[in-house]
C-alpha cells in the first residue's frame, strides 16, 4: 500500500509538470495580452509598453518564461500580479476561506440530503416518492448552473425579496450569523440542487444494485432489524461508488464555482481567475491551475486509496 | 492618470458588457440643488441638505489597485475621486480649474514662462492643505510624485512625466516645474499626488498597503479594502472644507458581479447607485419609480475605421486597398450609413451624431459629415466605374466590392449596428462580411498581440476612443502620417494609413505652439482634412449612462469626469 502510495506520487510529478507545461502554453498562444487594459489610454506610449514588457518578463521567448516561472515556482515565489502587483500567493490566501467557506456548506447540505434522499428512494423503488425524486434530480442534473442560479434571484431575490441578491454579508453592518447565512442560501442551494441531483442518482443506483445481492437475503434471514439490514449491509456497500464520486469532488472546495461565484457576486478563488483570465494575468491564472491540478491529482489518489479501504477486495500492485 | 482613463474602460471592459451609448444631456430637474454654504435650502423648493449616512454605489469591476500611478481601470478612478486629488482638474466646460494649486499658471498670468523649445511651470499650492493622516501637503509632495512616476517601473504612463527635466521647490507651497519641451498638457500633468513622507522610504510601493489604501487629500480615506467584495470610504476629518464636506459619513462601493446584477439591486433598493449603463437598460430604469437615470455627453466617439493600404500582415503603408483606395468607394459607405437612425432605434434617441475625434472641449470640431443618401452612394459609385454584377454587387476591373467589417465579439449594441450597415451597404451594391474577434485581441494595441488595426489586417473596424482633454496626442498619435504602424515600429495609432501632407502640417503647427487660439486653428484645419478624406465614419458620440436612487441627491454631469467627480457635494434625502 505504501509503495503503491509512493509510486503514484513519483508519477505525479511529471504529470503535473506536462499540465503546467500545456496550460502555459495555451495562455500564452491565447491572442491578446495584458496590455490591452493599457491601449485605451491615448498617453500610453510604445515606451511605455515596452517598459512595461520588460517589468512583467513576458518581453522574453515562451519557453525561456516558461523556465523562469518554474524556476521561482518550485523556489515557492508564485509571481505577482500583472494587475494588482501583489503576491500571486497572497491574492490566493485572500479568496481562499471564502470560497472553503461556501463550498464546505455546499458540501455538507449535499451529503446530508443526498444520502438519506438516495437511500429511500432505492428502497422504496417505483413508489410515488421515487418517482418525484427520480424526476426531480433528472431536471436538476440537467439544469445548468448559471441558469439556476438567475431563476433563484429573480424568484427569490428580486421578487418575494426573501434572500439578498449577491454578496457575503450586507455592507455596512456589523457581522451578524444570521445576516451570513441569508447570504448563503441562494448560491448554496443553486450549487447543491445540482450536485444533489448527481449523487442521488449515484446513490440509487447502488443501492438497488446491493439490495439484489445474496447477502441481503443472509441478512434478512438471520433475523437482523431491518434498520441494520439497510443501514449496516445495504448502505455500507452501497456507498462505495458515492465515497469515489465525493472524493473527486474534493478539489473544488479550493477552487470554487466560476459561475456561481461569478453570478452572485461571492469573492472566491472562481471569480480570482475569471478576473484574472479577462485580464491576461498569467501569473495568477499559472498560480490557481498548477494548485488546481495538483488537488485533482492528489484526489483522484485519495479516492483510489480510499476505495481500496472500503472494499477489502480490491488490491492494488 | 486620471484624464486618460475614460477609454481604458472602452478596452478592459468591453468583454464584460456591451457597448454604452447615449448622448442627450437630461440633468434631472430638482435632484441636483447647488447646495448651500450653511446646508440651508436654497430655495424653498429645494430640500435642505441632510448630512450624514452611508451611500452605497455598486461597481462591475473591481479595482485591482487603488495606486495612481499601477490603474488601468476606469473604477479605480471612480473610487479615487473620492481620496485622491491633484493640482488641477477638468471642468464640464473643458476648462481647467485648480484642485490643489492656487491658480492654473499660464503664460498670460507669469505662471508659465517659455525659453526657447523649453518652459517652467510655476505651481502654488493653496495654503493649509493636509494629507488625510494630518501631515501637510508640501511642494516635496509634487516633485515625489515625479519622481515616483519616473524610477517605478510598474507606472502605467509616464507620458508628460518623462519632459520633465527637475523641478525645483523654493518653498515648501511652489514647485516649479521644468520642462525640456513646451508640453502643452501641463495642467493635468500632476492630477494624482502622491504622499512623499509615507512612500519615500519604500523601496516598492507595489508592496505597501498604499496600493489598497492610498493616503490622499480629498473628502474620503479608505477604511477597508475587501477584494471583490467592497471598498469603504470613510469621512476624512483632515479635509480642506471639513467639517462642511462631505455631506456623506461614508461611501461604500459594492462590487457586483455585472451590470445586470447592479441594476436588480437598484431596483431592489439595495444600492443607491449604479455607474454605466447601456442605452437600453437606462430606459428600462427610467420607468421605475424612485430611479433616476443622468445622462452626461461624454468625448468616446464610435467610429468605422477603413483601411486604406493592403489588407495584410505588416502591410506596406504604400500599398493600395484594391477597394477602400478608391475614395468614391468610402464617400459610399459614408452616404450609406444611416446615423439617425441607428441612434433612433438603437439608442433610443438617446445619442448624438458622430462629427469628428475631438468632439468635446476647447478643441471641439462639430461640423457633420455629409448625410445618409443612398442614391447618391448610388450614383456615386455608378460614376466612378464600380458596375452592379449580376448579384447585385459590385466590381471595377475585376475586383469585387467585398468588404470585411470587424468589431468586439459579444457586444449586442455593436452588433444591431453591423446589421443595419451590412443591409444598407448591399442595398448599394457593397458586400459587406462581419469578421469580429474578442477585444483583447481586436484592440490589443500590440502587433505581438495580433491587433488587426496595427497589423493592418482588417478592411472596416469599429471601435470607440475617446481624445485626452488636451487634444494633441489623440490627433497626432493617429492622424500623423509618421504614426502609421509597421512590423518594424508598432508604434503609431494612424490605423487607416491616412498619408496626407497638409494634415501633417497642420498637426505641426499646433503642437509647436501654447497659443490656444492657433492650436485650436490648427486642429480645426487637420480635422476638417482628415474628413475630406472619408477614411473615418464617426457613428455617434457615446455617453456615461448613470443610475441612481432619486433621494441620493448633488450628482452634477462634467463631460471630462466620472459619475463621483463630484463626491464631496453627494447626499442622501430622507425618504
Amino acid at each position: 500500500m505504501g509503495r503503491y502510495v509512493a509510486r503514484r506520487l513519483i508519477q505525479a510529478v511529471p504529470l503535473l509538470l506536462a499540465i503546467s507545461a500545456v496550460s502555459f502554453a495555451i495562455l500564452k498562444v491565447t491572442p491578446g495580452g495584458p496590455l490591452a487594459a493599457y491601449e485605451g489610454n491615448p498617453d500610453f506610449t510604445d515606451d511605455d509598453r515596452k517598459r512595461l514588457e520588460a517589468a512583467f518578463g513576458i518581453d522574453q521567448p515562451i519557453p525561456l518564461q516558461y523556465v523562469a516561472w518554474l524556476q521561482r515556482f518550485l523556489t515557492g515565489d508564485w509571481g505577482t500580479s500583472f494587475a494588482s502587483h501583489l503576491p500571486v500567493l497572497d491574492l490566493i490566501l485572500e479568496r481562499l476561506p471564502n470560497t472553503v467557506y461556501l463550498m464546505a456548506t455546499v458540501f455538507v447540505v449535499v451529503l446530508l440530503l443526498s444520502i438519506p434522499i438516495g437511500v429511500l428512494a432505492a428502497l422504496k423503488q417505483y413508489s410515488w416518492f421515487d418517482h418525484v425524486i427520480t424526476g426531480a434530480t433528472f431536471a436538476f442534473l440537467s439544469t445548468p448552473t448559471f441558469w439556476l442560479g438567475l431563476l433563484l434571484i429573480v424568484v427569490f431575490g428580486l421578487q418575494l425579496r426573501l434572500f439578498p441578491l449577491g454578496g457575503m454579508q450586507t455592507l455596512g453592518s456589523e457581522f451578524d450569523p444570521v445576516d451570513r447565512m441569508r447570504h448563503l442560501v441562494l448560491p448554496v442551494a443553486t450549487l447543491a440542487l445540482v450536485q444533489i441531483g448527481s449523487n442521488v442518482r449515484y446513490l440509487r443506483a447502488s443501492m438497488l444494485e446491493t439490495i439484489g445481492h445474496d447477502f441481503m437475503r443472509t441478512a434478512r434471514a438471520k433475523g437482523l432489524a431491518e434498520r441494520v439490514v439497510v443501514l449496516r449491509h445495504a448502505f455500507k456497500n452501497a456507498a462505495i461508488p458515492l465515497v469515489t464520486v465525493v472524493a473527486l469532488d474534493l478539489p473544488e472546495l479550493f477552487v470554487g464555482a466560476l459561475v456561481t461565484e461569478q453570478i452572485f457576486g461571492w469573492p472566491g478563488m472562481g471569480r480570482l481567475f475569471l478576473d484574472a483570465a479577462f485580464r491576461f494575468d498569467y501569473p495568477v491564472l499559472m498560480g490557481i491551475l498548477t494548485v488546481s491540478s495538483a488537488l485533482i491529482v492528489l484526489s483522484n489518489l485519495f479516492a483510489d486509496v480510499l476505495y481500496g479501504y472500503l472494499d477489502p477486495r480490491i488490491r492494488y500492485s | 492618470m486620471k484624464r486618460t482613463w475614460r477609454t481604458g474602460l472602452v478596452a478592459a471592459a468591453a468583454t464584460a458588457i456591451v457597448a454604452t451609448a447615449c448622448g442627450a444631456s437630461t440633468t434631472p430637474s430638482g435632484a441636483s440643488p447647488a447646495p448651500t454654504a450653511a446646508g440651508k435650502p436654497a430655495a424653498a423648493a429645494t430640500p435642505a441638505i441632510t448630512r450624514g449616512g452611508a451611500a452605497i454605489v455598486a461597481i462591475w469591476q473591481f479595482p485591482a489597485t487603488l495606486s495612481p500611478h499601477y490603474a488601468n481601470q476606469t473604477v479605480t478612478q471612480i473610487v479615487n475621486y473620492g481620496v485622491v486629488e491633484g493640482l488641477a482638474q477638468t471642468a464640464d466646460s473643458g476648462e481647467y480649474v485648480p484642485i490643489l494649486a492656487k491658480s492654473i499658471p499660464t503664460v498670460t498670468n507669469g505662471g508659465v514662462t517659455v525659453t526657447g523649445t523649453k518652459m517652467d511651470v510655476k505651481w502654488e499650492l493653496k495654503p493649509g492643505i493636509k494629507w488625510s493622516d494630518g501631515t501637510p501637503l508640501t511642494s516635496a509632495d509634487i516633485k515625489f510624485t515625479w519622481e515616483i512616476w519616473m524610477k517605478d517601473p510598474k507606472v502605467n504612463t509616464r507620458t508628460g512625466f518623462d519632459q520633465i527635466e527637475a523641478i525645483d521647490t523654493p518653498n515648501e507651497l511652489t514647485a516649479v516645474v521644468k520642462y525640456k519641451m513646451i508640453y502643452a498638457p501641463y495642467p493635468l500633468n500632476f492630477s494624482d499626488l502622491m504622499p512623499k513622507h509615507l512612500l519615500e522610504k519604500e523601496a516598492d510601493v507595489s508592496k505597501t498597503d498604499y496600493v489598497r489604501r492610498p493616503l490622499g487629500t480629498g473628502p474620503f480615506k479608505v477604511v477597508e479594502f475587501k477584494t471583490d467584495d467592497s471598498i469603504t470610504l470613510e469621512k476624512n476629518p483632515n479635509y480642506r472644507d471639513a467639517p462642511e464636506k462631505p455631506y456623506l459619513d461614508k461611501v461604500i462601493f459594492k462590487s457586483t458581479p455585472s451590470v445586470q446584477a447592479a441594476m436588480a439591486q437598484l431596483k431592489a433598493g439595495e444600492v443607491h447607485a449604479v455607474w454605466n449603463l447601456t442605452a437600453d437598460q437606462a430606459v428600462d430604469l427610467e420607468k421605475v419609480q424612485g430611479l433616476v437615470v443622468q445622462s452626461v455627453p461624454g468625448p468616446t466617439v464610435e467610429r468605422i475605421e477603413m483601411n486604406t493600404a493592403q489588407n495584410k500582415e505588416g502591410t506596406d503603408p504604400n500599398s493600395k486597398h484594391p477597394v477602400l483606395s478608391d475614395m468614391e468607394v468610402r464617400k459610399a459607405l459614408l452616404y450609406a450609413t444611416p446615423k439617425q437612425q441607428i441612434i433612433d432605434k438603437i439608442f433610443f434617441g438617446k445619442a448624438k451624431e458622430g462629427t469628428s475625434p475631438v468632439s468635446q472641449g476647447w478643441a471641439a470640431y462639430k461640423v457633420p459629415q455629409e448625410g445618409y443618401d443612398p442614391k447618391k452612394a448610388n450614383e456615386t459609385l455608378d460614376k466612378a466605374g464600380w458596375a452592379k454584377g449580376a448579384d447585385g454587387i459590385r466590381a471595377k476591373g475585376g475586383v469585387r466590392a467585398s468588404l470585411t467589417y470587424a468589431t468586439t465579439t459579444g457586444d449586442a449594441t455593436r452588433e444591431k449596428v453591423q446589421q443595419v450597415l451590412v443591409d444598407e451597404w448591399k442595398a448599394v451594391g457593397i458586400e459587406v462580411r462581419i469578421q469580429n474577434q474578442p477585444s483583447s485581441v481586436l484592440l490589443a494595441g500590440s502587433c505581438t498581440g495580433k491587433d488587426p488595426r496595427k497589423l493592418g489586417t482588417f478592411d472596416l473596424l469599429q471601435y470607440a476612443s475617446s481624445p485626452g482633454i488636451d487634444p494633441h496626442a489623440t490627433v497626432f498619435q493617429r492622424y500623423h502620417s509618421k504614426n502609421i504602424p509597421t512590423l518594424a515600429n508598432c508604434a503609431g495609432q494612424n490605423y487607416t494609413r491616412v498619408k496626407v501632407p497638409e494634415i501633417d502640417k497642420a498637426i505641426d503647427e499646433a503642437g509647436a505652439t501654447l497659443d490656444l487660439e492657433k492650436r485650436k486653428a490648427a486642429y480645426q484645419t487637420a480635422l476638417k482634412l482628415l474628413n475630406d478624406q472619408v477614411v473615418i465614419i464617426w457613428l455617434y458620440d457615446r455617453a456615461d449612462l448613470d443610475g441612481r436612487q432619486e433621494i441620493m441627491r448633488g450628482w452634477e454631469p462634467n463631460a471630462w469626469q466620472r459619475f463621483s467627480w463630484n463626491i464631496q457635494n453627494w447626499w442622501l434625502a430622507k425618504k
